[in-house]
Order: structure tokens, then C-alpha cells, then sequence
């Protein structure tokens, strides 16, 4: 499907994950689906709400989900997406990932953070079939 | 009516509304008829069993369900009902146990394990993870004891043990899977006696002998978790690298005196080895068993218990583990401090670009010569227990230097032939104390540290001296029966 953003969307993407490396961080996605793809218009900063294995783990709050559901929808948007960092780790999904992606119709994004450095960033999307991720092409465009 | 909000990526099923109203008294009633409106949405929300999809929380006018009454939850006109995805990822899965089949427990195990199923972070599943788990222990001393009897305890359903030792009087001051009345019996053979009356529901392996290059991946490859229960540096880099190339958790445990250790080693979920924190062992000798500088009997049991919780949290998948910190325990102090442990990239074994690839030989790793096969026969340096004793009977003048700390020299000596003290941290300062015209008889506990002493006394040019073969303890078996050892 693919996903259009712009750089400094990618840019907020990381450096949240080099504020909180190294614990794993993560975020919504809100823009509407173009011609077949997600254009994403804003990144949406949430708090990591695990009290446990910050390293390796992240999980946004399941009400700042459904306010930013309800702020996208009044602004003629939606949530396609989310992204977070892996502290360490390659910016590829795991089978933690792989079991606790919730929709096949999204963007994941993953930020690999070493070092408190934030590395590449990767876009994955979700098999119907729920069995894997494939990779998806990151657009870039510049915000009229 | 109820109205219930669709989450954005669901929408395109749900005729592209944002909200949908249903009619219905429950939540149960109110999924079933918006799955009746849109029967695309079903396979969105529900798993083929039929039940919601693990990512998949209903929120009631921004009230979980799952803390009133599940799908039961009665609804009221004007509720507004929220599908709403638990978002959580991670770089690494930890659980050790992935697509396994859980077996079931039966009505004796529920009963048995009832403390841990009231508990939400164990509960069914996770005691079910526990019967479907296995666990390698290799030795069943001093950690062993306590790792043993907890796991067994705690329903693991396999224990693998390694050991080929027999019980000792000296093992009873910790080992407590061992009693009085297993003195002299195959340490495994007590431990599943043991471990069998604590819960005869789990299956026990053992495995008599001691783990080598040539059998470490094969004992190593059925079981989940490898905990390295041992107190010498060849079986903890083997275990350490047999862990890491099958791509298994290494419990790590340590302890000496008052101080122990313990962490858990897992380069596949992202974290260090042994050999990232000690690329090299130290040199022989250099660091002294606990048969060489004791061990407070207690300490196994902390630092045992440590390794059996982290086993247990790496079941399950609960909480965080120790990979990647190592966790120093004082008791002296009564104090715990945690160091954080980096992988390192250039580490030969889970490094970038390893160069270990498979086992080696890890007795010359560790610098240790094989020993040559035991005979009768001692060599010219050495003289034994009875040899010392008839020709001191004889009166023939033999001066006897013991090369051992104080405290052990409170526990039994050769006083009574005059025996003199001489700790081998004080040897060469008070060499001048002897005469090379004597005949000089050294020894120690065991015959190691004597030898050390017999090397400085060859080198500062004495030549009438000889080693107590077997030291102390091999008078005690040969010549003084009444003497205690230890």
C-alpha cells in the first residue's frame, strides 16, 4: 500500500525515540488513506503506560487512543497507524510485534535506536492473514 | 439505542460510518448485532473460536468491560460503547516457550498449584506454561538444592539434572536436597528421590556424568532453559557457549563466601553472555573455589532462589528479567546492588561477527592441564599420608610446614609432630624461618597449595623437601581415623 510522510514527521518519530531510549517508545498515526495510500499529517507523541521491561516493551493507553480517535475524526481524520522504538534492536518487527499488531488496514513504523542515537526508520504492514509483516515503500513529501 | 464507536482502520467495513447504532441489553447482545449489521467486521473482532481478538478491548463509556462484567456487561440507552486496539510492541519476545501446546492440569494440580493460580500474572495459562516447560540444572549442590526443590515445587514439568558426584558429610551444610542418610549415594539419586516426593507430577531426566564438549549440545538441545548451577570456570564457559549456540537463556548463578552473583544471559532476546562480561577466565588458581575458601552455607540458598524466579518469569513471560543486569548480593552487608551489562558487539561468541561457532575444549581455555591417571605410585616429590607417619614413628627428624590459613589450622593439625604454620600468602616473607638442611614436609588441605609452596622452596634452592600427597585430608583418611575433616 505504502505510506506518504514528510521529514519532519520522521523526525519527530525519532527523536522521541532518543528521548526515552532506552526505553521503547511509540505513537499514533493520523492522516487519511490517498489514492490507495496512507498520507499521514500528524505524529502523535503517546506515553509508554508499561510499568514493566520498558527496554523491550511499550503500550500506549488504551483512552488516549480513543481521544485521539475522536480528535482525528472531528478533524476529518483517523488513526492509520502507529509507530515505536526498538532500543538496540534492528527496526524489523518481532514475534512480540507480529502478536500484538491489531490491524491488517495500518502503518507500523519502527525507529531503531542505538546507542541513544535513532537509526533508520522502517514500514511495515500487516498480512491479511495475520501470519507476517512485509515491508512497506516510505514516501516523503514536503507539507504544502 | 447504544451507539458504538469504530476505530478508523475498521471503518471501510462498517459501511464507513464512525459509529453504528445497535440494539442489545448486554455488550454480548450489542457485538452480535453490529457483527449481524456488518458481518465483514466479525473476522476483524473475533478469533475463529469465536472469541474477541486478543488486541480487541471494549470500553463502556470509557469503562473497560474486562473490569465489570466481560461481555456481560449490561448496557443502558445512550451508552456509548468504544472498540478500542491495545497498541503494544517490542523489539524482543523473551517468553521462552512460543507456539507450544499447553497441557491441561488436572484436578489434582489445580488444587496443588491454587496459590499461584489465584494470581492474574500466572493464573491458568501461566501455570500451564510451566507444566509445558523444561528445565537443564547441571549440578545439584549448593545452587542446585534450592533451584531443584523450588522449580519441582512450583510445577515445572521437566527437570533435567546433571551431576556425577556422590553426597558428602561436607555438602550437608547447604545442599539441602541431600540428607544424612544420602551420605554416600549418587547425588542424583537423592535429588530424585527428593524432587519426586515434593511433586510426583512433573517428569525428572538424569544425566551421570559431567558435561563435556562431546555431550553438552545434545543434553542441552530438549530443554527450554539451561541453568548453570557449578562452581568451576570449564562448565561455565561450556554452558555459557552450548546456551548461546542453540540460542537458549542461561540462568547464571555464582556465589563465594558472602558474595554471590547471578544474572541471566540471553543474546537472542537481546542481551550479553558470560563471555561479554568475562572474555577470559582467570588464570588458574587465581580464584579460589568454595571447597578452597568455603561459602556461607545460606548464600546457595539466595542466590539459588534468584535463578529459580528468573527461570519461572521467563516462563510465564512476566515481568523484567535479569538479562542484561547482573545483580551482586552481599550478605555481609545485607545489600543488593545491580550492575547494567552491556552486549558486546566484538564478543567472539554472540558478537557481530563471531568466531566462535562451535564448542571447544574448555579445561585448556581455562588453562588447566588434564590430570594424569591416578596410580599408587607417588612421584619423588611427593611422600604419602603413611609414608609421613612410620617414618615420624621412627623419630626420624622431619620438619612439617602447613601451608594453610588459621582458621583451618583451628580445625585440625599435625601440631601434635610439631607441625608449624606457614600461610601461603606469607611463604615467601618468612622462607628465612626454615633451614635447607632440614627435611621439610609441606602441606595444605588438599595438596594443591602445597605444591605451590613446594615450587617457591625448589626455587629459593631448597632440595631435602617433599609434598604431603592428598594433604591433611588424606592423613586424616589414612592415619588418624578420629580425625574430623572438612
Amino acid at each position: 500500500m505504502g505510506i506518504r510522510l514528510t521529514g519532519s514527521h520522521l523526525e519527530a518519530i525519532k527523536q522521541h525515540g532518543e528521548r526515552t531510549y532506552p526505553e521503547e517508545c511509540g505513537g499514533l498515526l493520523l492522516g487519511t488513506v490517498e489514492d490507495g495510500r496512507r498520507v499521514i499529517c500528524e505524529v502523535l507523541p503517546l506515553e509508554n503506560v508499561r510499568p514493566d521491561s520498558r527496554h523491550n516493551r511499550v503500550e500506549l493507553s488504551p483512552l488516549e487512543y480513543a481521544r485521539a480517535e475522536r480528535e482525528a475524526t472531528r478533524r476529518g481524520l483517523g488513526v492509520w497507524g502507529y509507530y515505536h522504538s526498538h532500543p538496540n534492536h534492528p527496526a524489523e518487527p518481532s514475534s512480540f510485534d507480529l502478536e500484538h499488531a491489531p490491524f491488517t488496514e495500518w502503518s507500523y513504523l519502527i525507529v531503531s535506536v542505538r546507542a541513544g542515537q535513532a537509526e533508520e526508520v522502517r514500514a511495515w504492514t500487516l498480512r491479511e492473514d495475520r501470519s507476517r509483516f512485509d515491508e512497506e515503500e516510505i514516501e516523503i513529501y514536503t507539507q504544502s | 439505542m447504544p451507539k458504538i464507536a469504530i476505530p478508523t482502520a475498521l471503518r471501510q467495513y462498517a459501511g464507513g460510518k464512525e459509529s453504528v447504532e445497535v440494539t442489545g441489553r448486554s455488550i454480548g447482545e450489542a457485538l452480535a448485532n453490529l457483527t449481524e449489521q456488518y458481518p465483514e467486521l466479525k473476522k476483524h473482532l473475533f478469533d475463529a473460536e469465536g472469541k474477541l481478538r486478543n488486541f480487541v478491548n471494549i470500553y463502556v463509556n470509557d469503562e473497560d468491560i474486562r473490569y465489570q462484567q466481560q461481555t456481560n456487561t449490561s448496557l443502558k440507552e445512550g451508552d456509548e460503547i468504544s472498540i478500542i486496539p491495545s497498541i503494544a510492541g517490542g523489539a524482543v519476545s523473551e517468553e521462552v516457550l512460543k507456539n507450544v501446546a499447553l497441557p491441561d492440569l488436572n484436578k489434582e494440580e489445580i488444587a496443588r498449584y491454587s496459590r499461584h493460580l489465584i494470581m492474574p500474572e500466572v493464573g491458568m495459562e501461566g501455570q500451564r506454561k510451566l507444566k509445558a516447560a523444561s528445565i537443564l540444572l547441571i549440578g545439584v549442590g549448593g545452587l542446585g538444592s534450592p533451584l531443584g526443590l523450588y522449580l519441582a515445587a512450583a510445577g515445572v514439568g521437566r527437570l533435567g539434572l546433571v551431576d556425577f558426584d556422590v553426597v558428602d558429610h561436607s555438602n550437608l551444610q547447604r545442599q539441602i536436597l541431600h540428607g544424612t542418610k544420602d551420605v554416600g549415594r549418587s547425588k542424583l539419586q537423592s535429588a530424585k528421590d527428593r524432587l519426586s516426593d515434593v511433586n510426583p507430577h512433573i517428569q525428572i531426566d538424569t544425566y551421570e556424568t559431567a558435561l563435556k564438549s562431546d555431550n553438552a549440545l545434545e543434553i542441552f538441545k530438549d530443554y527450554d532453559i539451561i541453568i548453570d548451577g557449578t562452581d568451576n570456570f570449564p562448565t561455565r564457559y561450556l554452558a555459557n557457549d552450548a546456551s548461546v549456540l542453540l540460542g537458549k537463556p542461561n540462568v547464571y548463578g555464582s556465589i563465594f563466601r558472602f558474595d554471590g552473583q547471578a544474572s541471566v544471559f540471553y543474546p537472542k532476546a537481546g542481551g550479553p553472555c558470560y563471555r561479554c562480561l568475562y572474555p577470559e577466565p582467570p588464570p588458574p588458581g587465581l580464584v579460589p573455589s568454595c571447597a578452597e575458601g568455603g561459602v556461607l552455607g545460606i548464600l546457595p540458598g539466595i542466590i539459588g532462589v534468584i535463578q529459580a524466579t528468573e527461570a519461572i518469569k521467563l516462563i510465564i513471560g512476566k515481568g523484567d528479567p535479569l538479562i542484561g543486569r547482573l545483580l551482586l548480593f552481599d550478605a555481609l552487608k545485607m545489600k543488593f546492588r545491580e550492575l547494567k551489562l552491556r552486549r558486546n558487539p566484538a564478543c567472539p561468541l554472540c558478537g557481530e561477527n563471531p568466531t566462535i561457532k562451535t564448542l571447544i575444549d574448555y579445561e585448556q581455555f581455562c588453562g588447566i592441564t588434564p590430570q594424569p591417571a591416578q596410580t599408587a605410585e607417588t612421584a619423588d616429590w611427593e611422600i604419602t599420608a603413611t609414608q609421613l607417619k612410620e617414618r615420624l614413628d621412627r623419630g626420624e627428624p622431619i620438619t612439617i610446614i602447613d601451608v594453610r590459613e588459621p582458621h583451618e589450622w583451628q580445625i585440625c593439625n599435625l601440631e601434635a609432630y610439631g607441625s608449624k604454620l606457614i600461610p601461603l600468602g606469607q611463604f615467601t616473607s618468612r622462607m628465612n624461618e626454615l633451614n635447607s638442611a632440614d627435611e621439610i614436609v609441606v602441606h595444605c588441605k588438599m595438596g594443591g597449595r602445597s605444591a605451590k609452596a613446594y615450587e617457591l622452596l625448589k626455587q629459593a634452592g631448597f632440595k631435602k623437601i617433599k609434598n604431603l600427597k592428598g594433604g591433611i585430608l588424606a592423613w586424616a583418611d589414612q592415619v588418624d581415623k578420629t580425625m574430623p575433616k572438612y
